[in-house]
């Protein structure tokens, strides 16, 4: 069922989210909420809408009915270059394959959201190289996304969702196409840094290891959401 | 860690056998891929299709030109003999009237068959009957429209059939044959004259090739069809990001490199082999579609569109040969791996020496041909093909060398400059490819406008004709009254003035005289167009000073009496002498630049000083000049005229006037030349959406990161502008050294016409531009974040 209303002070609060594309339906009256620094893990099978979901949260895509609000506003309320300029500055995201721009170097792909934002070449590139000695990928500054293994590719992509310090980082499946061994590289690292701003983590996967660094988890079924009791 | 697997089965080391199995297996792939693969498939198959139609449409135009030249020959009726021919029972009367309506000839004939067995023109049945035409279907259709009204009133016959293939030229083709009487009494060759048969022979040798239009026309073909060859060569490769992605696949399962890309270019064959049977069903298609069509004023039948059985053989023979070789040669620098990977190794750095043997191979195949010029020249056909071939396919391998060299040294700018920099540095390649085809196509075409309008001057002459005093003249059938003829003409629609001026010869004897000169009849207002006269009144006679070639004045104004049309010889029987007393009141005149561009010489006669029988012994011109706010106003005069006499001869001035052979290459150009842009138009917006496509995932993912969807539009842009500029900067300098070799081998004196080669390179970053427009819709689309939904 949908979830509880939410806390007091929380950061991006979602309900009675409705969305289908044509005959599916994939969000259902889905609920969702997230405080400043915490980490939720969205977890559910696959096709359950929790990719939906976290595009409906970060104002990818809108939702058919329901209320999404963040930092106080109403998502509905925004244009498309609101939402855009939103997730400019205040979201970050990592996808499963990093969606790195391959002709890009990695400096350059970190860098990326700050230039969007209006920093300069120089500055930009100062941060994103403090921001890829943070997550160890430093040493990979010159080269291409296609000349980097996954792991240091999905790292690199972690320090570019991170760069804009946003408030939120969406992360959809970051480690899904990583073995274990880096996707807990890759994990402890999103989650740490994350931590280390007090960035809120939305992080979609249907691993329970995974699920592990989170502080909640919410199970998506049937697009509709459901906060789990943590089994200790 | 690669395997190289063997069928079983397989004789152990066959290479052949190997070869076959992986392009078979390519060729399966191609159509069982599922429907990505099937998409891919019919990509290539629809490019290399539209590529092998235009081929074949090409090989087939030297048939096109000789069927036209064949059809006209049958139905020539036109003749050298001016000997007098009596009527018989197998002789017609025929006369020409061709004329103009809207720009477009219209092919006219009346006909009188002087017997039964007279001569019946190719493409009809019967003769006419008197008062009776049969008309073409293009004329029929003309005239039974509103757009017809017009004609209609000037060719006032009842259509009673039209006219069979046999007798046209093309499906568009305006003709018609009338039946007449009384045309026997009007005979004078060769517009109006007495035949036995059609089709004669020309009396004289056939005009020997002119050796500049022979080149014009081997390099017009050799520019024409390098353009479709790189087309063919980018549409083999349609998809090919997307097949190398799904060849790892194969990998994994244990195929060795050299496997995968035989079976790459297995699909690619297989693409290629459909590609042909697309492209021959396109041509197919063209060959009706063409008979319905008309281009530059050209029409042709469906018939003659049948291209040469072994440039047909050369084209399903090297369209998948190249198709395999083309992909077993992009897929070099590809290093296709296991677990779904392809990583594009950072290529090698291009070379440049081989890229320069190409051109200069051209060169030097050009450099024995320089100077020869049109007196001596003795191009050799094949030599003159591979240099410009060479040349042009210079482009191609310079083009990747020059985009590299250029782009690496690009430093970053903005986001959507630098997005597209660093794109163009990791695949210059194929941002090289997309525009080879039109630089080749642009480069050649500098050259020939250079060409062109290097020999133009030789092939179009000035008329002389001064077109702000008159822009229409009417030549008046012997017999017909000029008064009749001026006042009917100054009463039509649009005629603001009207020159009236007949014009015969004198000399100082009946027969055979020594002394002649020109007589020019007109009243006081037409002379004065001619001379300048001191005063002038009806009666008056002036004799001319002045003009450039009559030395023969001084002595025949001593002569008391002269002859008008005073007969050549005994044999002469058409001159009808007519004695003239010379005024003794003559008057001097100082000539002046006529209308048709001559200082005349001889007497100005005013019609009142001309004796009773002289007005036979001239014949009458009449000058118009047309308001140039009556559109219909040659439509109306030519109506005027035909009512008057229909062999009143009106013709619509210039003041150029060009070689039918070389202004037929030039239109062969343009036909060939749009029908070849609009292909490499196709091309690139096909590549670009495949481009687009497969970064589909990538641009919703930046689009979701929030990159503003200008930003990335602007990428795009320079994406495709760069590699342009580049490809236009080279085509252009090839386009004028080829131009420069070309014009120095026909010995005419180098000058560029930076117009040409500006609108050139215009048409083709037009071109271009028109591309990224078209693509932009789909580009926006495909920036839609939800693009990243899988599911």
């Amino acid at each position: 069922m949908t979830s509880p209303t939410p806390p007091p002070g929380s950061l991006l609060t979602a309900s009675e989210l409705r969305k289908t594309y044509g005959p599916t339906t994939a969000l259902d009256g889905a609920a969702f909420s997230i405080h400043p620094g915490e980490v939720v893990a969205v977890m559910g099978p696959s096709g359950s809408g929790k990719s939906t979901l976290l595009h409906c949260l970060a104002g990818i895509v809108t939702p058919d009915s329901g209320s999404i609000t963040y930092d106080g506003r109403e998502m509905a309320t925004m244009n498309d270059s609101q939402r855009s300029a939103l997730r400019r500055s205040e979201f970050g995201f990592v996808f499963q394959f990093g969606q790195l721009v391959p002709e890009l170097s990695c400096v350059e792909n970190v860098a990326l959201p700050l230039r969007l934002n209006g920093t300069g070449r120089k500055e930009a590139e100062r941060t994103a190289l403090s921001w890829m000695e943070r997550l160890e990928v430093d040493d990979l500054k010159g080269k291409r996304p296609g000349e980097v293994s996954g792991g240091q590719g999905q790292r690199v992509a972690v320090a570019r969702s991170l760069v804009t310090s946003p408030r939120v980082l969406f992360a959809d499946e970051p480690t899904g196409a990583l073995d274990s061994l880096n996707g807990e590289r890759v994990m402890e690292l999103l989650t740490d840094a994350a931590r280390s701003t007090n960035a809120a983590v939305v992080l979609v996967t249907h691993e329970a290891r995974v699920a592990a660094y989170s502080d909640r988890e919410v199970v998506v079924r049937d697009g509709r959401s459901r906060d789990m009791e943590r089994v200790v | 860690m690669s395997v190289r697997r063997e069928g079983p089965g397989a004789p152990e080391g066959s290479r052949s056998w190997g070869w076959s199995r992986d392009l078979a297996m390519g060729v399966r792939f191609a159509f069982t891929g599922g429907r990505e693969g099937w998409i891919r498939t019919l990509l290539t198959a629809v490019g290399v299709g539209l590529g092998v139609a235009l081929l074949l449409l090409t090989t087939a135009l030297p048939n096109v030109l000789s069927a036209r030249h064949e059809r006209e020959q049958a139905r020539r009726d036109y003749t050298y003999d001016y000997t007098p021919k009596p009527p018989a029972d197998d002789t017609l009367v025929i006369a020409d009237l061709d004329s103009t309506y809207h720009g477009d000839d219209v092919r006219g004939r009346l006909v009188q068959p002087d017997g039964p067995r007279a001569p019946v023109p190719p493409g009809l049945r019967t003769f006419p009957a008197v008062g009776d035409m049969v008309v073409s279907p293009a004329l029929k259709k003309l005239l039974e429209s509103d757009d017809g009204a017009l004609l209609r009133e000037r060719l006032p016959y009842r259509i009673t059939g039209t006219i069979g293939e046999s007798g046209l030229i093309g499906s568009h083709e305006l003709a018609y044959y009338a039946g007449v009487d009384g045309l026997a009494a009007k005979i004078d060759p060769p517009n109006v004259a007495r035949i036995s048969a059609f089709g004669e022979p020309h009396p004289f040798a056939e005009e020997a090739a002119d050796p500049v239009l022979l080149l014009l026309v081997l390099v017009v073909f050799a520019v024409l069809l390098m353009p479709v060859a790189v087309f063919v060569a980018t549409a083999v490769r349609f998809g090919g990001e997307r097949r190398d992605r799904r060849l790892a696949a194969l990998r994994l399962i244990g195929s060795d490199s050299r496997m995968v890309r035989r079976i790459a270019a297995g699909e690619a064959l297989a693409g290629a082999l459909l590609g042909l049977v697309l492209g021959t069903l396109f041509f197919l298609a063209g060959r009706q579609i063409a008979g319905t069509a008309e281009v530059f004023r050209v029409s042709v039948f469906p018939s003659y569109l049948n291209p040469s059985p072994a440039l047909a053989v050369l084209v399903a023979v090297a369209v998948p040969m190249a198709a395999v070789l083309v992909t077993l040669f992009a897929l070099r620098g590809v290093v296709i791996e296991p677990l779904g990977v392809v990583r594009t190794a950072r290529p090698a750095r291009r070379r440049l020496w081989w890229r320069l043997l190409l051109p200069a191979g051209g060169l030097a195949l050009l450099y024995p041909m320089l100077g020869q010029g049109r007196e001596n020249g003795d191009f050799n056909q094949y030599m003159v093909t591979c240099g410009v071939l060479l040349l042009l396919v210079g482009v191609t391998a310079l083009l990747p060398w020059v985009v590299e060299a250029v782009v690496a040294r690009l430093h970053s700018g903005g986001v959507a400059w630098q997005l597209a920099v660093r794109r163009l540095q990791l695949s210059s390649g194929s941002a090289a490819r997309m525009v080879n085809g039109i630089a080749v196509a642009v480069a050649g075409a500098i050259a020939l406008q250079m060409l062109f309008t290097g020999v133009d001057a030789d092939y179009t002459k000035a008329t002389g004709q001064d077109v702000t005093r008159a822009q229409m003249e009417v030549s008046v059938p012997d017999g017909v009254p000029m008064a009749r003829v001026t006042r009917e003409l100054g009463a039509t629609k649009g005629v603001r003035k009207v020159v009236a001026l007949s014009e015969g010869n004198l000399g100082e004897r009946r027969m055979s005289a020594d002394l002649n000169a020109q007589v020019t009849v007109g009243d006081c207002a037409a002379l004065r167009e001619v001379a300048t006269l001191p005063s002038c009144r009806e009666g008056d006679v002036f004799a001319l000073r002045g003009s450039d070639y009559d030395d023969n004045m001084q002595k025949l104004t001593g002569f008391r009496t002269l002859f008008l049309d005073p007969a050549d010889g005994e044999e002469d029987t058409e001159s009808t002498p007519v004695a003239w007393t010379v005024p003794r009141g003559l008057k001097q005149a100082q000539t002046r630049l006529d209308m048709t561009g001559v200082k005349r010489g001889g007497f100005l006669v005013t019609p009142a000083a001309l004796p009773a029988k002289g007005a036979a012994t001239v014949h009458g011109h009449v000058f118009l000049g047309l308001d140039p706010s009556v559109p219909d106003a040659q439509e109306y005069v030519r109506n005027t005229a035909a009512r008057i006499d229909p062999l009143a001869d009106p013709m619509t001035w210039s003041a150029t006037v060009e070689s039918g052979r070389f202004a037929s290459i030039r239109t062969g150009l343009f036909v060939g030349a749009a029908c070849v842009l609009a292909l490499i138009g196709v091309s690139l917006l096909v590549s670009q959406l495949e481009q687009l496509r497969e970064r589909r995932k990538l641009l919703s993912a930046l689009v979701a990161f929030g990159t503003r969807r200008r930003t990335l539009s602007m990428s795009v842009l320079w994406q495709t502008a760069i590699p342009i500029a580049l490809g236009l900067g080279l085509a252009a300098v090839v386009g004028l050294t080829l131009g420069t070799v070309l014009l120095k081998m026909t010995g005419t004196s180098v000058s560029v016409d930076w117009v040409s080669v500006l609108s050139m390179t215009g048409v083709g970053a037009g071109v271009v531009l028109l591309v990224t427009l078209l693509s932009l819709p789909p580009l926006v689309r495909l920036m839609r974040p939800d693009g990243l939904r899988t599911e």
